[in-house]
């Protein structure tokens, strides 16, 4: 049984710590340059605290938790939803982590990735 | 969300115009229909280019609430308003592309029911959260008098 465990892990107990929660796409933006790229994302209520940014196995991947809740009972009316937010970009690495750098701001995250040298546009020289 | 049809006797097919139990009023037929277009489309996940953006409004034991979201705009360009039982915010948002810098301006009225203490309304702006707390009127309470019966 452990085995058939190994293969299909939901069939083991451990299966409760898969993450199930409801996450929606935030609103976000994208900008090219020669050097890199720019991401903007709309990350409404979400503070430093809720806001996580990794990069792995080429795919950078943002979450953002809102830190309010509203409550149970007295809701008149809604719109908003109290759902994580989550981006996953595909970037196949074609930039430096380390060079990554993030500000988070009055509820909008600003991404700043860099290019590897590889894939930078090269003016070649005609002899 | 809801959207409700129904039929006149003249065959036309019109929306009926008190929404959402009447509870938000909104300027105009048309603009009601942007923003109902404008926001099923965004997944109600902030505001974005210009217009409208999604509120909630909610009410505790004292106070009445209302919470948009308003991500990136400027604080200081932040306008709350309350006259007559309607609350209108206001706010820009700069916006650079290349060399360009662009202003979008949101806007929205909410029709507030309670009795509200109109001097008392404080707005908070965090995390691109706009929270604007109306503090209702104190009903007259029955007070008690004591008459002393010589």
């Amino acid at each position: 049984m452990s085995f058939i465990n190994t293969l299909i892990p939901s069939l083991n107990g451990s299966a409760a710590e898969v993450e199930t929660r409801p996450v929606r796409r935030p609103r976000y933006e994208i900008t090219e340059t020669t050097d890199g790229y720019s991401i903007t994302v709309s990350l409404p209520g979400v503070s430093k605290d809720g806001l996580q940014v990794t990069d792995e196995g080429g795919e950078l991947r943002i979450t953002g938790t809102p830190a309010f809740k509203l409550p149970e009972s007295g809701v008149l009316y809604r719109e908003t939803s109290d759902a994580a937010f989550e981006l996953v970009l595909d970037h196949a690495n074609t930039i430096v982590p380390e060079k990554t750098v993030a500000e988070l701001q009055d509820g909008v995250l600003r991404v700043t990735l860099s290019k590897v040298e590889s894939v930078k546009p090269r003016k070649i020289a005609v002899t | 969300m809801r959207y409700i049809q129904f039929t006149q006797p003249n065959g036309r097919v019109t929306a009926p115009a008190a929404r959402f139990g009447g509870r938000l009023g909104v300027a105009g037929f048309d603009h009601e229909l942007d923003w109902l277009f404008g926001t099923a489309l965004s997944g109600f996940s902030g505001a974005g280019r210009g217009g409208q953006f999604p509120i909630d409004l909610y009410q505790d034991k004292n106070n009445t609430y209302v919470r948009a979201e308003l991500p990136g705009v400027t604080r200081d360009a932040i306008s709350v308003e309350f006259v007559d039982g309607s609350l209108a915010i206001e706010a820009s948002r700069k916006e650079k592309t290349g060399d360009n810098e662009t202003t979008v301006s949101y806007s929205r009225q909410v029709s507030i029911q309670d009795e509200v203490q109109a001097d008392k309304v404080s707005a908070v702006y965090e995390n691109g959260i706009l929270t604007v707390t109306l503090p209702r009127r104190e009903e007259e309470k029955p007070k008690k008098i004591s008459v002393s019966v010589n």
